[in-house]
């Protein structure tokens, strides 16, 4: 409609496009390997719910052999052991192709437990961001009373270990039992253990994210709320249209970091028992002996996820973004 | 017909004494220029009409109630605000900055309040700039938004805290010519500025404060030509540079 606005957003186009002309080979690479991973996990998941869903997880085949990866193993460690110490090179390839015949012949307990960890990290950061939001409030634009609850709610939180307060729900409270007994879990909710596991990261996550939120809202100019209240908004109405929707967009950033954190604690959630990523790589150890092969395997996974999050966040922040807000 | 009415009020910060004793009156659709020394609790005095600030003693009278008898709210959305330094919603445009308070406060639908909102930006000349973010925007044409923002709610009552202080001088006449315009309108307003030129040919009152006390009140003109404290001949020769 006027000429501003259209100026402004081509001329913000036309400075990213500049900025990202250079890695575009890297990123298209690593777009590619993104799209395969998880196209591959998404096939896998469907297939395993929809076409052979009273398959055993581990009974279940990958769909490619690891067969010629073993042969290229062999291969490569016999060549190894004849050159004798000049071999050792080629015997670490060697490794690496065993280590990927191991990983490609685990593909579809792993991809089961990747779905956990996903799920767990998913809704806990989610579940986590709406209690952390009235917490953040609270600590910034509360009375003394609120301010001091939420304050020792988040140092509690803070300064206790993860694993403890898993622990605590766990065995302290037992709350498996009664969890359990809820309609839905482990028919279509995921099983007790992992709600528990939910139930903790939440809490845990809630902290953290509180305190990225609340030094987000004290970076808000005062003026804002001032001019909110002047035109008859009140103080809470003020907080969510006017101071929160600039807030949280600063607290990007730093909230994905802790999306990042959680993707890699929630690795934790395998110590109460909940089949997710590690501990299905644990069992795998277990009953090979074969540990370090299997943990550089789901290494792998968790660096997905990871670099999958901060692209999508590098994304939603673009997407948000504001000229002049940042 | 009275519109406000302080009497005594008085107001401390701290030990601090912010404002003394201020009595006046000011009618409907009269504009009332303040000026005075910078901490003399100019900006004090008008954050007490809508009571961003509360007063310590003594009574301000909004159309006849006690402002302290009515919702804050309710009061704020009588009599609007405009800022220094604009205090635009950094994340609305222009349009957005006038719709959020006649969305939320005032119950427009959507459309309704896009329609009323667009109205407003034309009236003060910012018809191109709708969907402009404030950061896209001069100090001139924020201030305008600024000065929509508050038209929008209808109020009875605008207060002005130095609205051109922040801007270039260039960018001045653009604001003062909408302030002008609301004046001949009609708009009953309290306003905080040195604009001296706008005070003589604008205002109806001119008020001197100092150290929280008004020193002296009266006709603009007559203060200028025929001040009768030696304080208010000194401070607006001062202003002029005549000294
Ligand atoms: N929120 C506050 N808390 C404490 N003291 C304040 C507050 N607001 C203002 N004051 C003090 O009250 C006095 C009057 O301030 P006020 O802002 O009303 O003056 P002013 O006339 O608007 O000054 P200026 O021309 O600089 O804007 C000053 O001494 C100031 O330091
Ligand atoms: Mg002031």
């Amino acid at each position: 409609m006027s000429k501003v606005p259209e100026s402004g957003t081509s001329a913000g186009r036309a400075g990213t496009s500049a900025v990202g002309e250079l890695p575009t080979a890297r990123q298209a690479l690593l777009a590619g390997l993104g799209v395969l991973f998880w196209g591959w996990l998404i096939v896998r998941w469907s297939y395993d719910r929809l076409v052979a869903p009273s398959v055993n997880v581990t009974d279940r085949e990958p769909f490619v052999p690891a067969g010629p990866l073993e042969g290229v193993a062999d291969a490569l460690s016999t060549v190894a052991t004849d050159l004798g110490a000049l071999g050792t090179p080629i015997g670490w390839l060697a490794w690496a192709f065993e280590t990927a015949a191991l990983g490609v012949r685990n593909l579809p307990a792993l991809a089961e437990g990747a779905l956990i960890t996903v799920q767990l990290t998913v809704v806990s950061i989610l579940c986590g961001l709406v209690i952390a939001v009235p917490l953040a409030v609270a600590r910034v634009y509360g009375g003394p009373v609120t301010r001091w609850t939420a304050l020792a709610y988040t140092e509690l939180i803070r300064g206790t270990p993860l694993l403890a307060q898993l622990f605590v729900l766990w065995f302290g409270l037992s709350l498996g039992p009664p969890v359990r007994g809820l309609p839905g879990v482990g028919g279509p909710l995921p099983s007790a253990a992992v709600v528990v596991a939910m139930i903790g990261f939440t809490i845990n996550s809630s902290a953290y994210q509180s305190e990225y939120i609340r030094s987000a809202l004290t970076g808000v100019d005062a003026g804002q709320l001032t001019a909110a209240r002047a035109i008859g908004l009140g103080k809470l109405a003020g907080i969510r249209h006017v101071v929160l929707p600039q807030a949280l967009r600063f607290a990007i950033p730093g909230w994905t970091n802790e999306f990042i954190y959680l993707i890699k604690y929630s690795s934790l959630a395998a110590f109460i028992t909940v089949p997710e990523l590690f501990r299905r790589a644990r069992d795998i150890g277990a009953d090979t002996f074969r540990f370090t092969d299997i943990y550089a395997v789901i290494a792998v996974f968790y660096l997905a996820f990871v670099l999958t999050t901060a692209a999508a966040m590098r994304h939603f922040e673009d997407r948000t973004a504001i000229p002049g807000l940042n | 017909m009275t519109l406000l009415a302080f009497d005594g009020v008085t107001k401390h910060y701290g030990e601090e004494l912010v404002l003394d004793a201020v009595s006046f009156e000011l009618d409907r659709s009269e504009v009332e220029v303040i000026i005075g020394p910078s901490g003399s609790g100019k900006s004090t005095l008008l954050r007490c009409v809508n009571r961003l600030a509360e007063v310590d003693n003594g009574t301000i009278r909004f159309d006849g109630e006690p402002i302290g008898d009515t919702d804050a709210d309710e009061l704020r959305r009588q009599v609007g605000m405009v800022f220094q330094d604009f205090n635009l919603f950094a994340h609305r445009t222009a349009l957005g900055n006038v719709t959020l308070g006649l969305r939320r406060v005032r119950g427009f639908s959507k459309e309704e309040a896009r329609e009323r909102a667009r109205r407003e930006l034309e009236q003060v000349g910012l018809g191109a700039q709708l969907d402009s973010y404030p950061a896209e925007l001069s100090g001139g044409q924020k201030q305008r938004v600024g000065i929509a923002r508050a038209l929008a709610m209808d109020p009875e009552l605008l207060l002005f805290d130095e609205p051109t202080s922040a801007l270039d001088p260039e960018l001045i006449g653009e604001v003062l010519a909408v302030m002008r315009e609301l004046a001949d309108d009609g708009m009953t307003m309290l306003c905080v500025t040195h604009e001296l030129g706008f005070a003589r040919s604008v205002a109806d009152r001119l008020t001197f404060l100092e150290a929280g006390a008004i020193v002296e009140r009266g006709d603009p003109e007559r203060l200028f030509t025929d001040p009768r404290s030696d304080r208010t001949a000194e401070y607006l020769s001062r202003l002029t540079g005549e000294y």
